[in-house]
């Protein structure tokens, strides 16, 4: 089975070419969150009838883009026009009031009214003085909400709707105010085949009724076929744009993404494959809500192996990892050196070997290097912290440089060694990793990488490695698995993936 | 939560009906203590729009109330004919109201409900230091009331509570309600669909305190005296909120009867003594615990939640 | 000597203050609640030293052990029956829970206060100081009790400095404070930390209840009063700092006694509440507030 079919005819196509002045113009758009800067001068277009695609990965500022755009915050600089009209820096109320319009990713309906309500609530004007809604309002909800495909269900709550029938409801929420531009989140996550060619045929609906659409998502695939255009950005910049083939074949995007080269370092497999099993993971789902962020998923890790899981960026590695150190409620079993998990506390769970390094890190920001490391070693027998102290310091020597200094004034990719150091002074037996790489320079990435590489040869470590970029994590994987959309659809070796998978990996 | 179905509307209605016959066949006992309870009744109503509606917690009530029963009592300590000062204290509350939303309006959570506390904390004092004027702890008797018969004074209270009643749930069902509910559980959502929440929020706060006021007003010229101890406590405005919870937040109906039961179930336990208050408080500890959604929420068939 | 009765009156009850308003903030720092029974929980262990060294003749010493006791267990019952359940529960949704914890403190301090009401009577009751006598310090009677208190106050403010910041069992607390999460990833066991921080709490408000009913009395009439004064010195002084805590007791505890000696006495509580409310108005996060 190939995940990775490229409807390269699709993608080959000519994007039309909209003679019309912009409906949406936005030019300059800059915003600081104290020293990060997390959008950076972007300007992107929406012609009237035009679908926009804004892609990048977590971190790239794409998802803080739609929000200065919504006014939810706001900008430090720049210009969002709508047909002419400055609306930067606007409270989000009267953004919305002008004409711009959002579904955001989750689901936020109101619980105690009714489907209905809740749409007719997107159709109120704001004044303090209506008491009753019009019948027209009431006709106009009913209206919208057949439209949307809710016509069955308009008197009920959505406490009691399925998944895809709540994020039909964002949509008419949207479709209810008439915006002449719409701001569509992630459109996609959590939906089966046959609801998302539904949803598709009413953004594209928003196509034909001439609004502006701007589709926010982690990657080309899933909206190639909605989108017009792609604006693709990288740690707060437009990094590429074009139509969805040409974002996708462009050398910057595949870099950021892919990381570059694909290569591999294999070690003697045979060994590996006589180890035990030390990590069963048989038929995991989870669900958030309605929402389904993991479906069926099913692998193992032996004694020994760096096995890589890679994915995009909302594909479920965080997911699964949370699911195996019980942080997350799961259904399925999970073993572990051959006994089961389930009923163990989180906390137990990572004092039986496993630790978990997340993508969000997790720090003591106010604590220092030396604390939070300290804090790590602190169910371990004194006398050897010391020497794994010593250990970790050769391996991360910008940390023992740092020692004193407060965690949270380290930069990114030092925060993301003392992590990765404060994780292996618990001496796991099996390491998770969760995006060590996000948001990082490729010259951090360069150490990391070599850090791995050393504990990969250097100590019988066990690791599980999740991560978007392939280019880093396949030197070192002894095996690889690819998780897309809450599913494993691919497993191997890493010669197998990069011949096969890696091409069609975007 | 509706009470859309006939049934209920029938026994409401019957309720309501026969409520309004009762000084007819009650004792004068029983009928002082209900009216006691329908001024209580509005004040939890008040505090279930705010709470309900505009999803902020309000933990010192009785400063809008004290408000209100204040500047109804001082006026008409001046000559203030009895109506107007009634008026007048809505008018006082809701000058409250404002000065409480604006802090409201910028602080989150805890902070909020700490500024409600420290709000009754600052007016008790005022009433206290201003002893001259306000009668400070012993309190302020006034010359006008409503009625010095039972029955008379029952039925403004009973009248009261129902047209207060009525304009309430009236708008916590109409779009203006759907507003406030829509600001109050996720404001952010609230302005992406065009709402100014803060202006919602400040009419939130508003409507409440007119109508805390009106109730501390009313009060006042029930029971012709108005003190710390009646109207400013932090214990009373405590009540206020555990019969809002005890009925059933957000429903506002169920803020009349949470009311209505801690008044009587107060009264009957009264022979206890002491320990009166403790039993309730801990009736009231264990319904938060186990029975969130109070009375209304145990009356709502079990499939209807959804 | 005026000023010096000041500054040396003001000390001993600043000190009182500062002790109950940073178990009052460590309670909220580490375990995220605002615990609206803390004058109760000191009042009980007021009234149980009384009663132990009284009613049982037992003696001053074992009594205000008893009273610290007490405390103890006043605050692990109000985490186990009151706070935890509602943290845990399923009934009640997730972003209301911190309402129903402050409901729910508040209805368990009503419940403490009443309760001691009717076994104890509302008169209130004094415990024998540990040190009777007075002594002449630059011409000011002071009593020895106050000298000690303030000597026990900042013993133990040190001891808790000491044990946050020097021993590895206090940077887990601290680190609770920081990012919970973070401490379950490293293996340990949230629920161990919060039971070990309202322990310590516990013996924080216990000791503070036992040493006001040595200075000023107790009875159960005062507890709003007291939960009333911690929370306004947390809130100054920012919730979940406590250093600032500790600045803010003193701020308060000398605006106390310069107004008791300067104005009137019973003024004592008004320019600490003007404070507040300007503190809410302009800059609610407090003085060293973190969030």
């Amino acid at each position: 089975m190939t995940a990775f079919s490229p409807r390269t005819d699709m993608l080959e196509a000519e994007p039309a070419v909209h003679l019309l002045p912009p409906r949406l113009d936005v030019s300059g758009l800059t915003k600081r969150f104290g020293g990060l800067v997390a959008v950076k001068d972007l300007s992107i277009s929406i012609a009237p009838g035009e679908i926009l695609g804004l892609i990048g990965p977590n971190g790239s500022g794409k998802s803080t883009a739609m929000k200065l755009i919504m006014g939810i915050e706001k900008p430090d600089a720049g210009v969002v026009r709508l047909d002419g009209t400055d609306l930067a820096g606007l409270p989000t109320h009267q953004i919305a009031r002008a004409g711009i319009g959002i579904v955001f990713q989750h689901s936020r309906p109101l619980h105690r009214q009714t489907v209905l309500e809740n749409i007719k609530l997107a159709l109120l004007p704001d004044r303090l003085t209506r008491i009753f809604a019009s019948r027209a309002i009431h006709d106009r909800a009913r209206e919208i909400a057949e439209r949307v495909g809710l016509g069955a269900v308009m008197q009920r709550r959505p406490g009691s709707l399925p998944f895809a029938d709540l994020r039909r409801l964002e949509l008419a929420r949207a479709i209810a105010r008439d915006p002449r531009v719409v701001l569509v989140d992630e459109p996609f996550a959590g939906l089966t085949a046959p609801e998302l060619r539904s949803f598709s045929a009413l953004i594209d609906d928003f196509r034909r009724e001439g609004r502006a659409v701007l589709l926010v998502d982690h990657n080309v695939k899933g909206v190639s076929a909605l989108v017009d255009r792609v604006v693709a950005m990288y740690l707060g910049e437009k990094i590429a744009e074009g139509s969805a083939g040409e974002v996708m074949r462009d050398p910057t995007v595949r870099r950021v993404y892919l990381g570059g080269s694909l290569e591999t370092h294999v070690r003697d497999s045979a060994a590996l494959q006589a180890a035990p099993v030390l990590l069963d993971v048989d038929a995991v789902s989870v669900f958030y809500g309605k929402a389904q962020a993991l479906e069926t998923v099913s692998l193992h890790v032996r004694e020994g192996e760096f096995v890589s899981v890679v994915g995009l960026n909302g594909a479920g590695k965080s997911t699964l990892f949370n699911a195996i150190s019980g942080l997350v409620r799961s259904t399925g079993a999970i073993s572990w050196a051959g006994r089961n998990l389930a009923g163990l506390t989180p906390a137990a769970i990572a004092r039986s070997g496993i630790v978990q390094c997340p993508e969000t890190r997790e720090l003591f920001g106010a604590l220092s290097v030396q604390e939070n490391l300290d804090l790590g070693g602190q169910h371990q027998p004194v006398s050897q912290t010391r020497d794994r102290l010593a250990w970790l310091f050769e391996l991360f020597p910008i940390l023992k440089s740092r020692r004193t200094q407060a965690a949270r004034t380290l930069s990114g990719g030092e925060q993301q060694m003392l992590a990765i150091a404060r994780a292996l002074m618990m001496n796991p037996r099996l390491l998770i990793l969760d995006e060590p790489t996000l948001g990082l320079a490729p010259v951090i990435l360069e150490q990391l990488s070599l850090a791995l590489g050393r504990l990969r040869e250097t100590t019988p470590i066990t690791v599980l490695l999740g991560e978007q970029n392939v280019t880093f994590a396949l030197p070192h994987a002894d095996r690889v698995y690819v998780l897309e959309q809450a599913r494993i659809v691919w497993e191997g070796d890493p010669a197998r993936f990069a011949a096969e998978a890696g091409a069609a990996y975007l | 939560m509706t009470l859309r179905t006939p049934w209920r509307t029938l026994v409401l209605g019957a309720i309501i009906v026969a409520l309004g016959f009762l000084p007819l066949a009650a004792s004068a006992y029983v009928l002082s203590v209900l009216t006691v309870a329908y001024y209580f009744a509005v004040y939890a109503m008040s505090w279930d729009l705010l709470f309900g509606f505009a999803g902020e917690v309000n933990f010192g009530p009785t400063f809008l109330i004290g408000l209100g029963a204040y500047a109804a009592g001082l006026l008409n300590n001046e000559g203030v004919p009895l109506w107007l000062c009634v008026i007048a204290g809505g008018v006082a509350a809701l000058a409250g109201g404002v000065l409480l939303a604006v802090p409201a309006l910028r602080l989150r959570g805890p902070y909020f409900g700490l500024v409600t506390l420290v709000a009754v904390l600052v007016l008790q004092q005022i009433v206290v230091i201003f002893a001259s004027v306000t009668g400070g702890e012993i309190g302020l008797s006034v010359a006008d009331v409503l009625s010095i018969d039972p029955g008379p004074n029952y039925w403004y209270a009973y009248g009261f509570m129902l047209v207060c009643g009525a304009i309430l749930v009236t708008l916590s069902r109409s779009a203006l309600g759907l507003i406030l509910q829509a600001s109050g559980q996720d404001a952010v959502e609230a302005a992406a669909l065009g709402f100014n929440v803060a202006k919602h929020k400040m009419a939130a706060f508003c409507i409440s305190a007119v109508f805390s006021g009106l109730a501390g007003g009313m009060v006042v010229f029930y029971m012709g005296t108005v003190s710390v101890d009646s109207v400013l406590d932090i214990a009373v405005g405590v009540q206020v909120i555990i019969a809002a919870v005890l009925g059933g937040r957000r429903t506002i109906v169920g803020a009349a009867f949470g009311a209505v039961f801690l008044i009587l179930a107060d009264e009957l336990l009264r022979p206890l003594g002491q320990l009166n208050t403790f039993l309730v408080a801990a009736v009231a500890l264990v319904t938060i615990l186990f029975f969130p959604d109070g009375f209304m929420g145990l009356l709502a068939r079990p499939g209807a939640r959804t | 000597m005026l000023a010096l009765q000041i500054l040396i009156d003001g000390f001993a009850i600043s000190a009182l203050y500062g002790l109950g308003a940073i178990g009052f903030t460590l309670i909220f720092g580490v375990s995220g609640v605002l615990n609206l029974s803390h004058g109760g929980i000191m009042v009980v262990a007021a009234i149980t030293a009384w009663a132990v060294a009284g009613d049982l003749h037992a003696g001053t010493y074992i009594g205000s052990a008893a009273g610290i006791v007490a405390g103890l267990v006043m605050a692990l019952a109000t985490y186990g029956l009151v706070v935890r359940p509602i943290q845990r529960s399923s009934v009640i949704p997730r972003d209301e829970t911190e309402i129903f914890v402050l409901t729910g403190t508040l209805l368990w301090g009503i419940m403490i206060q009443e309760a001691i009401a009717f076994f104890f009577t509302t008169n209130p009751i004094t415990v024998v100081p540990m040190i009777g006598g007075v002594v002449n310090l630059a011409g000011v009677r002071v009593p020895n009790n106050e000298i000690m208190i303030a000597g026990i106050c900042w013993l133990t403010i040190g001891l808790l400095w000491l044990l946050v910041n020097r021993t590895r069992a206090g940077r887990v607390l601290l680190a609770a404070s920081i990012n919970p999460r973070g401490l379950t990833l490293l293996g340990f066991e949230l629920s161990t930390v919060y039971r070990s921080v309202w322990m310590i709490y516990g013996v924080l408000a216990g000791l503070a209840g036992v040493l006001l009913a040595t200075f000023l009395g107790a009875r159960s009439d005062n507890i709003g009063q007291l939960t009333a004064s911690a929370f306004s010195i947390v809130v100054l002084g920012g919730l979940g700092s406590v250093s600032g805590s500790l600045i803010a007791a003193y701020v308060v505890g000398y605006l106390e006694t310069l107004t008791a000696y300067l104005v009137a006495p019973t003024l004592r509580t008004i320019p600490a509440l003007l404070l507040l409310v300007l503190v809410v108005y302009l800059r609610p996060q407090g003085l060293l507030g973190r969030r």
